[in-house]
């Protein structure tokens, strides 16, 4: 009997910086349509980052394909939205008299077809996804999925919450037994009240904090809002908890083919480094404004001389002596550079933090059983995942 | 020793794509001897041979001391390599490396891309502005009422500049008296199943629009920049007209269903707001000129039957050509107004052989309305109001701000 699988991770964040950067940059020179470009070769980095065995994961989509999809769900969906935001915002003012009805009826009317495109999106990517040159797939079943969830998603508010695991199992469930690796279909064993425990601590921190609400408003004493302080961070740290718990319970009662899995992920781990993370990004954000503002002076100087800065550092700072044209672009420039700087910085200091955590604890028990698994053919998707694309659902990857 | 060696021997692993088994293999490539191809020994003996040309590198991998390798026409299997020296010189050899596929039926992509343009045009250009006019007509009173109320929140605060409370609206008494005044001389009652609601924004921007519900909104800017009230009421008078049309209310469920579609296709790059707003915005004039000349066509009649001459709308936008300037081309197309000369013409030949009742307000009342946003902004020397006449330039000195929101303006913004 073969060891288990230990998953390296090869991930570093100076190239994946710098390729978000790049691909970024490209996006916004051609209006957008670079991204699909851009999402293909950062899911290219991502993927092959993960190395179960040492043997990297693979992405093989297509951007051209990608782009086909997303026209061919433009074509549909622009007759869905069109003609229907233009009704609900009709039926939102004849019959409720303000706009929140129009909004709101508008999110529930795309809000299925959010489902479907989620579905249609994990579908295309687990079919472009490889190990040891073995195709990932996914079955047919996105209309089945898309009411499942909103039934699911029903429940779980009118139980204000607490039913939050038993959906997370069965929408899993209903994923991953229609998921396949080479011929063999996966299958996700377990029952839902094996989650209740990974969400004790979010129960906690958001119970007492609900509690301390109600209590504060209906005593109207608001000096109790106090103790937030401990229970708002119990409760965030509660979810991290819960996502590292809930996928160790999932992934150890997983298996293809007789090959199963074993996670080791940590709620501190994900806790710290979402912490760490974010914390990175901002500071290096505020690093970016200080370096624009720094240039920006500079280039005052060097027009009008460094003294003038401090005589007249109001006008450099309302700018009246530029010419308009170049305020706008610095002005434009600025904007997207900050939406740029934003999405690589969180692409590397958390998003791939995030992902190693999860990939470095991964085992996979009883490997003997790959080599019983054979090759299933391509699948060739006519859409993609268009609709996510179109309605900017899908994968954060 | 610096010879390059004849033969790199090394062991990678191999995926063959029929099973998720890994083999490790020999590889072994000899530049001198057979520069065009690479051998690869699998473990039960048999050798795969893989022609250098045909070798691929898998881009944007995220391990950079391993290369994974495939072969061009064989789809699925994967060589592992390791070997540092072996890779060096394979990267010697190979030429082909980071060689793309070719884009596969191009065609196709053509078509569903023009398809998708064709689609997005329809909609945006035809079946919404279709259906909005269509809904326009029988969305109740109150509705357009709440519509209404509901976007002048939303554009109070957008437009205040000091960026702390919506923007001010300027009532004082002696002002707003003489408002009514003009809208009572003006008497659009019948045209309406609501009451016409007018407001002052105390702001310098030179404009004035309705909102669905029959509010209007002048701006102290066009206040300070006429020269008699019978051009406040003129103006008065084509806001009253848009509200008549319904073009407000048009307006806003054409916005509703384009913004959406518009944002599917630009998607969410780096918040790409500006260029939906842009694309919004050219999608927009099209169909405010008409609404303009139509607001235009029922001012005239509306002042006539009051007994003011229509000629006061065409002597303010005079006045303002002379300022800013007539907008052909482009700008008149994104600025969502006719040409400034088509409309001074059409209002001075509505004014042919039209005799005036009397002036629409007293000196001392034009005086009051001046005034109407306090005494912070008093017009020097309000004496007397001057008559209507074709005349140049009147520096006012008013910034004109930029464009906000949907059409119904009278005027275009800088």
């Amino acid at each position: 009997m073969q060891q288990d699988l230990d998953t390296e991770y090869a991930g570093r964040k100076p190239p994946l910086f710098w390729l978000a950067v790049r691909t970024g940059l490209l996006t916004l020179l051609t209006l957008g349509l670079y991204r699909f470009w851009m999402k293909t070769r950062l899911r290219r980095y991502f993927w092959s980052a993960v190395k179960p065995g040492g043997i990297p994961m693979e992405y093989v989509g297509d951007p051209w394909e990608k782009l086909l999809g997303f026209l061919f769900a433009v074509v549909i969906l622009s007759f869905y939205i069109g003609v229907v935001n233009l009704i609900l915002m009709f039926f939102s003012f004849t019959f409720f008299q303000n706009n929140f009805a129009a909004y709101a009826l508008s999110f529930a009317g795309v809000l299925p077809l959010i489902f479907f495109a989620q579905y249609r999106a994990r579908r295309y990517v687990l079919a472009r996804t490889r190990w040891r040159g073995i195709r990932f797939g996914m079955e047919p079943g996105a209309w089945g999925y898309t009411w499942r969830s909103v039934v699911h998603w029903l429940i779980t508010i009118v139980s204000l919450g607490i039913l939050w695991p038993r959906m997370t199992f069965w929408l899993e469930k209903y994923r991953v037994d229609r998921t396949f690796y080479g011929d063999q279909k996966m299958h996700q064993g377990g029952r839902w009240t094996m989650l209740i425990a990974p969400m004790k601590h979010a129960y906690f921190g958001f119970g007492t904090s609900a509690a301390i609400l109600f209590v504060a408003i209906s005593n109207e004493t608001p000096a109790l809002l106090g103790l937030f302080v401990f229970t708002v961070p119990w409760a965030i740290a509660g979810l991290t908890y819960w996502r590292a718990h809930s996928f160790r319970r999932l992934a150890e009662t997983k298996e293809v083919g007789g090959v199963g899995f074993a996670s080791g992920v940590k709620g501190k781990q994900l806790f710290w480094t979402y912490l760490g993370g974010y914390t990175l990004v901002f500071l290096s954000l505020l690093g970016g404004l200080m370096l624009v503002f720094i240039t920006f002076a500079a280039v005052f100087a060097g027009m009008f001389g460094i003294a003038s800065i401090f005589e007249n550092f109001e006008i450099m700072a309302t700018s009246k002596q530029l010419p308009v044209w170049a305020i706008t672009m610095l002005g434009i420039a600025g904007y997207f550079g900050m939406f740029l700087f934003w999405g690589a910085a969180k692409y590397t200091f958390v998003t791939m933090p995030i992902v190693a955590c999860f990939a470095q604890t991964l085992r996979l028990t009883n490997p003997a059983a790959l080599t019983e698994i054979n090759q299933r053919a391509r699948d060739e998707f006519a859409e993609a995942e268009g609709f996510a694309d179109a309605l900017d659902v899908g994968a954060a990857l | 020793m610096n010879t390059i060696p004849e033969q790199y021997d090394t062991f990678a692993d191999f995926a063959d794509g029929k099973s998720a088994r890994l083999a490790r293999v020999g590889v072994r490539l000899e530049p001198a001897v057979a520069p065009d191809r690479l051998h690869i020994g699998l473990p039960d003996g048999q050798a795969v041979v893989w022609p250098i040309e045909d070798i691929r590198q898998l881009p944007d991998q995220a391990d950079r001391a391993g290369l994974v390798l495939s072969a061009d026409d064989d789809q699925v299997s994967r060589l592992f390599l390791h070997d540092e020296a072996v890779i060096k010189a394979l990267r010697g050899l190979a030429q082909n490396l980071h060689q793309r596929k070719p884009v596969q039926n191009k065609f196709r992509l053509f078509k569903w891309a023009i398809a998708a343009v064709a689609s997005v045009a329809l909609i945006v250009m035809v079946l919404v502005p279709v259906m909005a006019d269509q809904l326009a007509r029988i969305l109740p009173p109150e509705g357009e009422k709440a519509l209404g109320d509901t976007t002048y929140e939303n554009i109070r605060t957008a437009l205040n500049e000091t960026g702390i409370a919506p923007l001010k609206v300027c009532e004082t008494p002696a002002g707003l008296a003489a408002m009514r005044k003009i809208l009572t001389r003006l008497n659009p009652d019948d045209d309406l199943p609501y009451k016409i609601q007018v407001d002052i924004l105390d702001h310098e921007m030179v404009n004035a629009f309705a909102l669905p519900g029959g509010r209007i909104v002048f701006f102290r800017g066009l206040i300070e920049a006429a020269e008699n009230p019978e051009e406040v009421a003129a103006v008065f008078a084509h806001e009253i007209g848009h509200v008549v049309n319904r073009d407000p209310t048009r307006d806003a469920l054409r916005a509703a269903g384009s913004i959406g579609v518009l944002g599917l296709l630009f998607g969410d790059f780096a918040g790409g707001t500006l260029i939906l707003f842009l694309a919004n915005s050219l999608v927009n004039a099209t169909y405010s000129q008409k609404a303009e000349a139509g607001a235009d066509v029922y001012a005239h009649g509306l002042m006539s039957n009051a007994g003011l001459s229509p000629a006061a709308l065409g002597t303010m936008f005079e006045r303002l050509r002379a300022k800013h300037g007539d907008a052909e081309g482009l700008v008149a197309h994104f600025a969502a107004h006719p040409a400034l000369s088509d409309r001074i013409e059409a209002s001075i030949s509505a004014a042919e052989g039209f005799e005036s009742t009397g002036p629409v307000l007293t000196p001392e009342e034009w005086r009051d309305l001046r005034n109407i946003c306090g005494t912070s902004h008093i017009i020097e020397g309000t004496g007397a109001p001057t008559p209507n006449t074709v005349r140049d330039g009147n520096g006012n000195g008013t910034k004109t701000g930029g464009q906000f929101g949907s059409g119904n303006k009278l005027l275009p913004a800088d």
